[in-house]
């Protein structure tokens, strides 16, 4: 069994090793890959034509104080695409893409900067990604370009514009705010 | 593949239901578009009941949230505290004394046979069986009455402690819970001869609303829903957790993918739960039943996955070393299994939609139960639920 589990994963990261900007073991039978973001479609293409695993969820990180670790080729990569100078390193976005195969489970991490929370949507390669990144963009804010969408998934339809619920700063309305649904963040 | 698009075609008739509509573990929202008798297209709208718990596990301690998080779901409360103590315990690096892990998965097993014989109640009562669903539903008390023997609840066990277990398990509860187990072996051998040969039953569920190997596959189906599409994915194989590595599972299997399969599975699975219980019973460690945990958890990450009686239950934990979470994902298997729904249903009566939403099991509930029948042109008509199920029934009397 953990013999299957590191062939998994070290068949994994072959595929995957012309785009792995780092990569990390956290466990035995997990392996972290951070990819920059314009190499997301070509690295779940390169997993879905292996039949490598299948996707079991999204999970979105806001990281408003923390810098960027120190990773040189990620953090450039994340700079330029923000082109708004030294504000953006204090501020970022993770989306991790957890593929599990039997008991290995591969994350494929992507940066995302504040001033440009976008990613691909890998919809036309899992279709049933639909539902995880609905939730992906109505909590974090991020957009999901070419996603399929109607409207909110989760959110209810009044919730105000521009508030998004797993970001660190939202913290709740206040009560005086709540029922006009202007949505000012609590202090 | 079929995907789950926003806009119908105007020309087409849609079937909106609910969200007040039961077959889900939150209310939810489909549209089903149909032509006819036939469905052509599905989209899903979910949140009515999103409570934030994943935000708000970010402002309490690691212990409180154990109680919050156990209560995601009434049916399969003690799942959800174990992948969140299994995750936390490896975010804690401590080892769970076995005896506490075996009697994990006894609770496990136990709410795995609940969840399966309520599952098995609200399916027959679907398909219009509602003898069936008596009497699954009677047989289920049994297990209920055990789970409140252990722990004093029904519902939320709490049997989870960060580090261990609270209950122990004493001879007289042992011998109890034995005693339960050879009536429902009984009882479900009973089931899985009637879902199996009575004809009425089998008209709505033999090749029925079939999911593809592939598509099982493909849209990342999980627990019985794909492995009654022959997918062998069961976490207590695959990467036992626990104590499943003591007391391994046998992987449960259909190949034909219709609703009677995983009916089939289900029942199987429940003879299985029997024999692990006993096994457990019979050879249970000695031992501690806590290690202690610290308040504060090093910086790091953990995902902890687990079989709920659903399919795998995901949990993503991150520590910024502090007493708190700096984040909690919780994806949970109905999420998984939404998916195969759009897909098996295009080209099906609308008739079979009742079953095929209880084929994969999203969480019922008792709540009144909502469906319009929408036109393009003319007004609303309301439909509730129940008048969708009897138009179901009536369609194959």
């Amino acid at each position: 069994m953990t013999t299957d589990t590191e062939t998994c994963l070290q068949t994994a990261s072959e595929f995957l090793s012309a785009w792995t900007l780092t990569s990390a073991k956290p466990e035995a039978s997990r392996l972290d890959i951070v990819l920059p973001r314009n190499n997301l479609l070509d690295a779940v293409n390169a997993l879905v034509t292996a039949h490598w695993g299948f996707l079991s969820a999204i999970t979105g990180l806001d990281h408003p104080g923390a810098a960027v670790p120190d990773e040189g080729k990620a953090w450039d990569r994340l700079a330029s695409d923000a082109e708004a100078g030294g504000a953006a390193s204090t501020a970022w976005l993770e989306v991790l893409y957890h593929f599990c195969h039997g008991a290995a489970v591969l994350t494929l991490r992507v940066r995302l900067s504040y001033q440009n929370p976008s990613i691909a949507s890998i919809c036309s390669l899992i279709p049933s990604a639909n539902l995880y990144e609905r939730e992906l963009s109505e909590m974090f804010g991020i957009e999901v370009l070419g996603l399929p969408q109607a409207g909110y998934l989760l959110l209810p339809d009044d919730w105000p514009k521009g508030i998004y619920p797993l970001r660190k700063e939202f913290t709740g309305f206040n009560h005086d705010n709540q029922e006009t649904g202007t949505g000012k963040d609590h202090d | 593949m079929t995907e789950m698009q926003p806009s119908p075609h105007p020309e087409k008739f849609i079937v909106p239901i609910g969200p007040q509509h039961p077959a889900l573990k939150e209310p939810g929202h489909f549209e089903f578009t149909v032509d006819g008798e036939i469905v052509t297209g599905a989209s899903i709208r979910l949140g009515y009941v999103h409570r934030g718990i994943e935000k708000a596990t970010e402002g309490q301690n690691w212990v409180q949230n154990l109680y919050l998080l156990e209560r995601i779901c009434g049916i399969c409360s003690h799942i959800h505290a174990l992948a969140y103590c299994l995750g936390v315990e490896k975010l804690a690096n401590v080892t769970v004394p076995p005896r506490a892990q075996a009697i994990r998965i006894l609770f496990a097993e136990l709410e795995r046979i609940h969840s399966h014989l309520l599952w098995l109640g609200v399916s027959a009562h679907e398909a219009g069986f509602d003898t069936l669903f008596m009497y699954s539903w009677r047989d289920r008390e049994t297990v209920m009455e055990l789970l409140e023997k252990l722990s004093g609840n029904r519902v939320n066990y709490s049997a989870n402690l960060l580090g261990g277990v609270k209950f122990d398990v004493d001879q007289e509860q042992s011998d109890a819970i034995r005693k339960g187990l050879d009536f429902l072996e009984e009882r479900t051998h009973h089931y899985m001869k009637v879902i199996t040969t009575d004809e009425t039953f089998l008209g709505r569920t033999r090749n029925v609303g079939i999911l593809t190997n592939a598509q099982a596959e493909a849209l990342g189906a999980v627990g019985p829903t794909a492995r009654a599409s022959g997918v062998p994915r069961d976490l207590r194989v695959e990467s036992p957790y626990a104590a499943y590595d003591q007391y391994p599972v046998k992987l449960v299997l259909d190949h034909r993918g219709d609703l009677e399969a995983k009916f089939v599975v289900r029942i199987n699975e429940l003879l299985e739960s029997y024999r692990l219980i006993r096994e457990i019973l019979e050879t249970l460690p000695a031992g501690d039943l806590t290690v202690r945990v610290p308040r504060r958890l090093p910086e790091g990450e953990a995902i902890s996955r687990v079989e709920a009686p659903r399919g795998e239950l995901f949990y993503f934990l991150k520590s910024n070393g502090s007493d708190k979470p700096e984040r909690i994902k919780v994806r949970t298997p109905s999420i998984c299994n939404f998916s195969t729904i759009a897909a098996v249903v295009i080209g099906q009566n609308l008739a079979d939609v009742p079953m095929i939403l209880a084929g994969i099991d999203p969480c019922f509930s008792c709540n009144d139960r909502a469906v319009t029948i929408r036109r393009s042109t003319a007004q609303d008509e309301a439909w509730s639920w129940e008048d969708l199920r009897r138009y179901g029934n009536e369609y194959y009397r």
